[in-house]
């Protein structure tokens, strides 16, 4: 029977449009995978090395020790705002004569081989290998990642458990991270220290191995205690369908101020605020401030100019790159009803682009602080700001009119290929390089600041034929229109 | 007098199969028309290239005399419902109803007004329910499509088979409903339906569809039922 499940929900899997995908987007999505897949292997491989490096005066076992349980709440929060729930496709199987524990194993197993729970393998099994083996022995250090991989299914059972019973409260989420945040501070601070706790607790399952016993019955609990709330709830409508959700968001009658473009927006954000889709996508649009963090604190980077380009081009465009990859695909399951009531494919247009430029004026603002790492930083990202208004927000509608797979909204964006097509990728290159390409013959003359300028004068020039070029955006979409509708009409 | 849709030479082939072929269609101001036919006959594809969402291969649907291809006009005086694409279904009908009143230019007093003669159809079941249209019933979300077509009293209307989904009781409200909204705008309407008796007690014209042609084009008399019921019988 099990092997049935599994063979139906294989065969689902490679059904699914999002698995039927042209071979150049299965060669790039190949690519990063295999790209980020070394970044963590070469991580775990060189841990060793930085932990003696940082901590010398400990050995890179205990170091790495000391810091797991923080990884596994760090763990927790993350799933919780980004892991969804394992898609529950046993509904056609309730009504035959399938046991029905089996079913709940069915879907409590199903949940195991996922990124989230295997991931982390990549670095735990070098540095396993490099500073575990060598210093407890083959045996003792199986033990050790065999207890890692038990907390990481335990996770992974707390958060479905959770999940299931509260659909995705954000309110537990951040809740659970301002906790973990501050057990950080009161270690920080030396009052409660969770690194001496976790250095301890690991140290001893190295010496005396039978510990790993502590979180084999933790999972076996956790298991059951999804086990038991299953059997009791499968029933469609406990588990499966969604929760009819009560209505929020109110008129935002301010946007009435912009007229019929205005309403549109108001329409957007409605759409953005009640899909998971587009909210998750937010979301993850505010982590990307950051990621200016890991260029601007490495002095190569800051020193040459380049890099520097790029990620202020990437952190100033953040939400409009996310967001306007799907341009219009967001709205694929109406799009007849935009097509056939009284919206000009201009007013359209236009109410996208007003939605990207407060979105790049305000991730700028926010990355303002960045200028502490030197007025270089602050002048780039200004240059990219206005670049990516003028140019870039044309570049995401231009790419816009070749989105013709419908979005499904419901799924979270995190790991959620469904709709990501070859033109995803295609467009970050001219978004990316035309800058660099602007830059570069001023900086070969060795005058990069005024390759800054001329960055920003190209993004302003943008700004001023705005009009024009959204006029000629509108009209390719007008082109393109039934391409797009007949697209969308598929599910 | 401009015809309120005239259709010329009308085709649209897929790559294996032609599904619609209408050499010539004249809707007059005011007409209701009932379009009938089973399954594949093409009634949908050809309501689409009415409304510009299927490029035809060959031949133009005119409006007024105006082209629909490419053109915005006929979207101020054209309402439609064909299925759930044309919902917005992340709002709720208030919300839905207001965008769209908002697109003609209507007050929200206008709007609850032209609301009013929907409040038998609705059957307290659509409004101020706090819900999603798309945690409606399929029944419920095709009335909030079919009174969001007709809210801003357009002077044609296109429905894409408004009974089915409908209970007994609502099938026959928004029989009088069509009609009524006929007799006191004069709205023009093409309607599609599978239910024979039900189309041809609102339209005064009948067309078969068969196979994307046109085999029939009558006016409702008395004995059409009976013909109908005659024609698709196998």
């Amino acid at each position: 029977m099990f092997g049935t499940l599994l063979d139906l929900q294989w065969k689902q899997t490679r059904r699914s449009p999002a698995y039927q995908k042209s071979l150049v987007v299965k060669i790039i999505l190949g690519f990063f995978i295999i790209y980020f897949a070394l970044i963590f292997i070469a991580l775990g491989f060189f841990s060793h090395k930085i932990l003696a490096e940082v901590y010398p005066d400990q050995s890179p076992v205990v170091s790495f020790n000391s810091f797991l349980l923080f990884y596994f709440l760090i763990d927790l929060v993350s799933r919780f705002m980004l892991q969804d729930l394992p898609v529950l496709a046993i509904q056609p199987f309730l009504h035959l004569p399938v046991k029905r524990n089996k079913l709940v194993h069915f879907v409590l197993l199903r949940s195991i081989p996922s990124v989230f729970n295997l991931l982390m393998l990549l670095v735990f099994v070098p540095f396993m290998l490099r500073a575990v083996v060598p210093a407890h022995g083959i045996g003792i250090a199986l033990v050790w990642l065999a207890s890692l991989l038990l907390l990481t299914f335990i996770n992974n059972f707390i958060l479905i458990y959770f999940k299931r019973q509260l659909t995705s409260n954000p309110k537990i989420t951040l809740l659970l991270a301002l906790v973990v945040g501050g057990l950080m501070l009161l270690d920080y601070w030396q009052v409660l220290s969770l690194r001496q706790v976790s250095l301890v607790a690991f140290g001893a399952l190295l010496q005396q191995p039978w510990l790993i016993l502590v979180p084999l019955l933790g999972l076996v609990g956790v298991y059951l205690l999804n086990y038991r709330f299953l059997m009791q709830h499968l029933y469609p409508e406990e588990i499966f369908i969604k929760r009819v959700a009560t209505v929020e968001g109110s008129d935002m009658a301010f946007l009435n101020r912009f007229g019929d473009t205005g309403k549109l927006i108001a329409l957007e954000l409605k759409l953005i605020w009640r899909h998971k889709r587009p909210k998750s996508m937010v979301m993850i649009s505010a982590f990307l401030l950051f990621y200016g963090l890991i260029f601007y604190t490495n002095k190569v980077y800051l020193e040459g100019w380049g890099m520097l380009i790029f990620v202020g081009i990437f952190v100033t465009g953040a939400p409009m790159f996310n967001y306007g990859q799907f341009v219009p695909a967001w709205q694929s399951a109406h799009y007849d009803a935009l097509l056939t009531r009284p919206i000009t494919t201009y007013q359209y247009v236009r109410a996208k682009y007003l939605m990207f430029v407060p979105s790049i004026l305000l991730v700028t603002v926010l990355t303002l602080p960045y200028a502490l790492f030197g007025t270089k930083v602050l002048l780039i990202n200004l240059a990219s700001c206005v670049f990516n208004i003028g140019v870039n927000s044309i570049v995401v509608l231009y790419f816009a009119a070749l989105n013709k797979e419908r979005l499904d909204l419901s799924n979270g964006s995190a790991f959620n290929w469904q709709g990501v097509g070859a033109s995803k990728f295609v467009m970050m290159l001219p978004m990316v390089l035309t800058p660099i390409a602007i830059f570069l013959p001023f900086s070969l003359m060795d005058i990069p600041q005024w390759g800054i300028f001329a960055l920003a004068l190209t993004g302003a020039v943008g700004i001023l034929f705005h009009r024009q070029l959204l006029g000629m955006m509108a009209k390719r979409l007008e082109d393109r229109k039934y391409t797009l509708a007949a697209g969308f009409r598929q599910h | 007098m401009n015809m309120m849709i005239e259709v010329r030479d009308l085709v649209k082939a897929y790559s294996d199969a032609t599904v619609v072929n209408i050499p010539a269609l004249h809707v007059a101001p005011g007409e209701t028309i009932g379009l009938v036919g089973n399954n594949g006959a093409g009634k949908t594809t050809l309501f689409r290239m009415l409304l510009d969402l299927v490029r035809p291969t060959d031949g133009v649907v005119t409006s007024k005399g105006i082209p629909v291809a490419h053109t915005d006009a006929w979207k101020y005086y054209t309402g439609s419902h064909l299925d759930e694409g044309f919902l917005i279904d992340y709002l709720t009908p208030e919300e839905y109803f207001k965008f769209i009143g908002d697109l003609h230019g209507l007050s929200t007093g206008d709007v609850l007004e032209r609301l009013q003669p929907f409040t038998d159809l609705f059957n307290g079941e659509i409004l101020q329910q706090r819900k999603y249209i798309r945690d409606f019933s399929k029944g419920n979300q095709k009335k909030v499509g079919i009174a969001a077509a007709a809210l801003s009293h357009p002077e044609l209307l296109i429905l894409d088979e408004p009974f089915a989904n409908l209970d007994p009781s609502s099938q026959i409200r928004l029989k009088n409903l069509l009609r009524s909204l006929h007799e006191q705008h004069g709205m023009t309407m093409l309607i599609s339906s599978h239910d024979l008796s039900h189309v041809i007690e609102v339209c005064k014209r009948i067309v078969i569809l068969e196979k994307g042609k046109i085999v029939q084009d009558m006016q409702t008399t008395e004995d059409t039922l009976q013909a109908l019921e005659a024609y698709f019988t196998v």
